[in-house]
């Protein structure tokens, strides 16, 4: 017989657990807590840990309850303080977040961590000033507080002092030249400041000292391709697929440089990820690209005859509207209300600072346009085809969707040959090294026709910048054929 | 079952007077058999002839080990009081326990003539019918216990054994559940009563029970180490072990948890963790020879080879010869690199089972290593080796034979992951034409942590865990899965499924990378991946299958990202030649030793330094730098580093001028590493494939000119290229690059020939109908 008696002692139990946290077993940490609890559920680490599962489960509410509890018994009690900032920290309370890293530095004057909670809650308070202060003082105490650095550098440079942010981060890895998160923030921070000669600098020394992985990689794919550096970027890939083989992100910029077969479109979570890091910089950037396709449609959208006859058009649904610059530039005309369609939230954050839609939705464009019952007179997509290779479901969705004369306004990016005189890619597209798609004119028409709809206007127009030289496109406007 | 002893309170036959016989028999109830032995055997010398002391003494004796001297006691006590069962269900015990289970059996029957109601004889006679492949003689004894004594949990338990075996999987689970509720605590009925709800169909609703058992009561470790065995059942084998690891910290001296647990890591590629609870699963069994054979495997496939060869030593010093323990111990040996043993131990274990499997395999994976063996030689003891393998008839296949049609293709490995494997065919796997080929991977010991699993996974469009998998569930699971080509990447190495492969997975069958240390011999593998360096024109009468040549090398390096930086040739710093070689002892025979002596013999001042995994074992190190002391090569001249972690490996390069390849098994992966650190391989090959791959990998990169046609040619081309350290000093300046743009690294023109190769055994299949 196998009789086993166990052994009832609630701090084993949880410290246990507690080990399995640290290593992410929350599989084996729960039940251990659950059996900790049976024996004596008064115990802070107890509690802590239990938050952190809820923490996991995504039980925010219930960890604060939990946290609430706890401190009305051990209201000084510097680490339940601290974690409840965490969680607070977590849902964007950051108001309360800073009161209890607050009253975890009254409770504990020296704990670096809590000033360092401080700080960051300060920071996404506004406070800039005093979370760089309060972050000076937690790492000058505790100068190996990683998240700590990273966020006081985020504070500088928001505070518009790069160079400062720079040499907090290059003074931490001096401190602990083993940290691959600090080299990523590093490179990071100079391909913002497209430093991408240093950013690439920085990243050969994350591999020399054998600690790049697959960010780091690809963040020196990205340098290297900002500095024309085709195979440079190709092998930055290459390595970086290796260590993140599922990462869709990489594949899809592997993709770009001709390392993998491509796919038909870029992959959602791929132009989510991208917008998003993106979008409290993007109107700004674009502006300095030369961008004008929103106030080019707006020009094709002001010779609409029911616009030009002086009568509002009705609806606008705008396909992958992104921080709202197309709804910006048609404001003046008479149009509305305004839907806006995008993958990425914090884009979509920024449009509804703009206060200028109706609606936002966080939706794939086919899979909308796939479920939509509504009938538009104006679909507009600025800049958002160049996501897509294969263009045969984006035109069959908007065939259901568009009302009878309504329009479809949208820009392309023009395939261009190489300098042999073929045409990369599959001959009608291809996906090119910045990871955006571009399509020869013939594909395009083609695949307009097929989707039962016709050109009511083609004009040729410079979709950006790159690199001092005009990027050429076209800037369509399909109907209906019935129409 | 366990032996309780006679106390006062239920035998009016035992001494009442606080004498020696009070005493012992205090002892036997406090487990303190030896102790006990004394004052029983003082009380027997001082007259007491009371049956209770004389049975009491024969038990302490039993288990102090004395087992013959007991059961002569036990006979006599039964024969003085023939009415009396109790002498003969304790001589059936002791007959049991010994092995005896035909006279225990016997025993156990006249038990029960004389009490019919004695339900322990019953139980145990039931158990033993069992044994003996008689469950429905068993069952019925146990309904007749079950029905005298409805409170006794092991007579339930063993009923539902009885009906387990019978396939009647329902009844078998209400009698587990029957047990649990009266010993809620064992573990051993949890687990049955998983068993029993598998076979019943009932996992999921199983699963229910025991989580709410789980919630209800957590403190109980049965229904943990439950759980995780069923998630494990289910193939949730994360989750399955974090359910046992919490048995274990609720439990911590259990061993049943802990052996649940450690087998599980093992599985998982957790072999440190695993090792740790085999080693408290030994430590509390030490009698048990399993304990000891399992933490020995735990500790070779950790590379600690010594300490598992110690220990295997041990056990069979303790409990004589036993076949598995002395295979392992024969695996053991040659990774010490003592050839010659480990081949004389697998051919006595042949000799001791001749129809056995795992002993010609134990040959198979050491022959290879042993200086001399020719490739005929080596074919046929595979041949062997796969003439023992079971076949049981199988219905065909019908995969569609059109030659055109995507194709879907199966890797069948437990080393889908960082390991030699692993870095030589990943990126030619991920460089299939995706269109073309579907990968189906059929996968043991999976590791999705690694980053090269995560590779593999990521260019499978199955990903299928195998470990559970008994070989006719394996073909059956490959056969739904309708793979067209069954690619072997394991040989007959540790996770071998070449049974498997001998009654078909597919219609055709390739053996490439994995234990590929010549022909697998299997009549059934129709072909053989290979290049013509390893296979050239002449060489195909060595192999039973048909050789399958790729235009390049056979295989395709996926070098580290973490590979740190080439620095400059260490001879222009150190002023002398240092010669290394990398590869595991396993490879390193006497032969060797005095062909590397002679080198270090005609070069004065070339060091040697020599790095593997065994080599951080003190004593094997020094047996290594003593033999070649006895060569005449000073100790200080002679350099044994042991384990380190890969990228670190990877740097000693740096310390190296010229790695010396050793033969008969050259160096495969550790030949790529070394030329992708910018140090060329000087090599001798042989006529097995095992010693043919560092020519494909040298010849591939451009450096066929490292290859020495004999070991006097080997001896010199060490001497010429150590004298010329300018050209030394240039090839590793652009050896890493020249290496990347060769074909071993060129994982997309790789990716095509492969395809190329599998379309192409595919139209011949086709063509055959």
């Amino acid at each position: 017989m196998n009789m086993i008696s166990p052994v009832p002692d609630a701090e084993t139990l949880c410290r246990q657990a507690t080990a399995f946290l640290d290593t992410g077993r929350p599989g084996a940490a729960r039940p251990l807590l659950a059996a900790a609890r049976t024996l004596d559920d008064t115990i802070p680490t107890l509690v802590l840990a239990e938050v952190r599962l809820a923490l996991l489960d995504g039980a925010l509410i219930q960890a604060i309850e939990q946290l609430d509890r706890a401190l009305i018994t051990n209201p000084s009690h510097a680490g339940l303080r601290k974690c409840r900032a965490d969680v607070r920290y977590g849902i964007g309370d950051w108001e309360g977040a800073a009161r209890d890293a607050a009253e975890a530095v009254v409770a504990q004057p020296s704990d670096a961590d809590a000033k360092a909670r401080l700080g960051t809650a300060l920071l996404e308070l506004g406070y800039i000033k005093e979370a760089i202060a309060c972050m000076q003082e937690a790492l000058a105490a505790a100068p190996n507080l990683v998240g700590c650095r990273e966020a006081l550098a985020r504070a500088l440079e928001a505070a518009g002092d790069i160079e400062a942010a720079d040499r907090v981060l290059t003074d931490g890895l001096a401190r602990g030249p083993a940290n691959v998160t600090l080299f990523n923030a590093a490179i990071m921070l100079n391909l913002r400041r497209r430093d991408f000669v240093q950013a690439v600098a920085q990243a050969e020394q994350a591999v020399l000292a054998g600690i790049a992985d697959a960010t780091t990689f690809a963040l020196r794919g990205h340098a290297s391709c900002s500095l024309g550096q085709h195979d440079q970027a190709v092998q930055a890939y290459q390595e970086a697929l290796k260590l993140a083989p599922e990462d869709q992100h990489i594949r899809h910029l592997a993709a770009a440089h001709g390392m993998t077969s491509e796919g038909r479109r870029a992959p959602a979570d791929y132009v989510r990820h991208a917008f998003d890091a993106y979008a409290g910089r993007f109107d700004a950037h674009l502006a300095s690209l030369g961008y004008a396709i929103p106030s080019l449609i707006a020009d094709v959208v002001a010779r609409h005859p029911k616009i030009a006859g002086g009568n509002a058009l009705g609806p606008v649904l705008d396909l992958g509207c992104g921080t709202g610059l197309v709804a910006m530039a048609l404001g003046d005309l008479p149009l509305g209300p305004f839907t806006g369609i995008d993958l990425s939230p914090n884009m979509l954050a920024e449009a509804e600072r703009k206060r200028l839609y109706a609606t936002l939705r966080e939706a794939d464009i086919i899979e909308d346009l796939s479920t939509q019952s509504s009938q538009w007179p104006l679909i507009v997509a600025a800049d958002v085809v160049c996501y897509f290779g294969d263009l045969k479901g984006l035109m069959h969705g908007i065939s259901r969707c568009l009302a009878p004369e309504g329009w479809f306004v949208f820009s392309i990016e023009t395939l261009l040959p190489d300098r042999d005189g073929v045409l990369p890619g599959n001959g009608d597209w291809a996906l090119l090294r910045q990871g955006r798609y571009a399509h020869t004119h013939d594909y395009v028409y083609d695949c307009i026709s097929e989707a039962d709809l016709r050109i009511a206007q083609n004009d040729r127009c410079v979709i950006r910048r790159e690199a001092g030289a005009d990027v050429p496109g076209l800037l369509l406007t399909i109907t209906p054929v019935a129409a | 079952m366990t032996v309780a002893v006679l106390s006062p309170d239920n035998d009016a036959m035992l001494v009442q007077s606080p004498s020696p016989s009070v005493h012992g028999l205090n002892l036997l109830a406090a487990g303190c058999f030896r102790e006990a032995l004394e004052p029983l055997r003082l009380a027997f010398r001082l007259g007491d002839t009371n049956p209770a002391t004389l049975l009491n003494l024969a038990i302490a004796e039993d288990r102090a080990g004395d087992r013959p001297h007991a059961q002569n006691i036990m006979n006599q006590v039964a024969a003085r009081w023939p009415d009396w069962d109790e002498p003969v269900l304790r001589l059936a015990e002791s007959l049991r326990a010994a092995g005896d289970h035909a006279a225990a059996e016997h025993a156990y029957r006249r038990t029960l003539s004389l009490n019919l109601a004695r339900i322990e004889a019953m139980v145990a006679l039931a158990g033993l019918l069992l044994l003996r492949r008689q469950p429905e003689s068993a069952r019925d004894l146990l309904l007749r216990a079950c029905d005298l004594a409805p409170d006794n949990a092991e007579a339930w338990n063993t009923l539902g054994l009885s009906y387990q075996a019978t396939a009647v999987a329902d009844l078998a689970l209400a009698a587990f559940r029957s047990a649990q509720r009266l010993q809620p605590h064992d573990v051993s009925y949890a687990v049955n009563g998983v068993d029993a709800a598998v076979l019943a169909g009932e996992a999921e609703a199983e699963l229910d029970r025991l989580e709410r058992a789980c919630e209800r009561d957590g403190l109980n470790p049965a229904h943990h180490a439950a759980r995780g065995m069923l998630l494990d059942r289910m193939g949730r084998r994360a989750d399955a072990i974090d359910a046992l690891e919490v048995a274990c910290v609720l439990a911590p001296d259990a061993i049943a948890p802990m052996r649940l647990l450690a087998g599980l890591l093992a599985r998982s590629s957790r072999v440190a963790r695993a090792e740790t609870v085999l080693r408290r699963v030994a430590e509390a069994c030490p009698d048990s020879a399993q304990a000891s054979n399992d933490h020995a495997a735990a500790l070779m496939r950790m590379h600690r080879h010594a300490e598992g060869r110690a220990i295997l030593q041990a056990a069979l010093d303790r409990h004589g010869p036993e076949a598995s323990m002395m295979c392992n111990l024969a695996n053991a040996t040659v990774c010490l690199g003592l050839q010659a043993d480990a081949v004389s131990l697998a051919r006595q274990v042949i000799d001791l089972q001749p129809d056995a499997v795992l002993p010609r395999r134990a040959l198979c994976n050491t022959l290879p290593y042993l200086h001399g063996t020719s490739g005929q030689e080596l074919l046929a003891a595979m041949r062997a080796c796969s003439a023992a393998l079971p076949r049981t008839p199988q219905p065909p296949l019908c995969n569609d034979p059109d030659t055109d049609r995507p194709l879907i293709v199966g890797l069948l490995s437990g080393t889908l992951r960082s390991h030699p494997v692993g870095w030589l065919t990943v990126a030619g796997i991920e460089n299939l034409d995706r269109d073309s080929f579907a990968i189906v991977c059929l996968v043991q010991n999976a590791a999705l942590h690694d980053p090269i699993a995560r590779r593999f996974h990521a260019a499978a469009s199955t990903w299928v865990e195998v470990d559970g998998l008994n070989d006719a569930a394996l073909i059956a699971a490959a056969r739904a899965h309708k793979i067209d080509v069954l690619i072997d990447l394991g040989g007959y190495g540790d996770a071998s499924r070449m049974a498997a492969c001998a009654n078909r997975l597919a219609p055709v069958q390739i053996k490439w990378v994995g234990m590929q240390a010549h022909s697998s011999g299997l009549a059934e593998m129709d072909w053989f991946l290979t290049d013509r360096w390893e296979t050239p024109a002449g060489f195909d009468a060595l192999y039973s299958e048909r050789l399958l040549r790729l235009p390049d090398g056979y295989v395709c390096y996926s070098p580290p990202p973490y590979a740190p930086a080439i620095k400059p040739l260490p001879a222009l710093k150190n002023g002398h030649v240092t010669f290394g070689c990398f590869n595991n002892l396993a490879k390193i025979t006497p032969e060797l030793i005095g062909t590397w002596a002679t080198i270090l013999q005609r070069i004065p001042d070339a060091r040697l330094i020599l790095k593997t995994h065994q080599l951080s074992d003190f004593a094997t190190a020094d047996r290594f730098v003593s033999v070649l002391a006895q060569h005449g090569v000073a100790r200080d001249r002679v350099e044994t580093r042991g384990s380190s972690g890969h990228r670190a490996f990877m740097g000693e390069y740096n310390d190296i001028d010229i790695v010396l390849d050793p033969f008969p098994y050259s160096g495969g992966l550790t030949t790529c590493e070394a030329l992708w650190m910018g140090v060329p391989t000087i090599t001798c090959p042989g006529e097995i494939f095992a010693s043919r791959h560092s020519v494909s990998h040298l010849s591939n990169a451009g450096l066929a000119d490292w290859v020495a046609g004999s070991m006097t040619e080997y001896v010199e081309m060490a001497v010429a290229r150590a004298a010329d350290l300018p050209a030394l000093a240039a090839l590793r300046a652009d050896l890493r690059a020249r290496v990347r743009l060769s074909p071993l690294c060129d994982a997309p023109r790789f990716g095509a020939n492969l395809g190329s190769a599998l379309r192409g055994v595919w139209q011949d299949w086709c063509g055959r109908l």
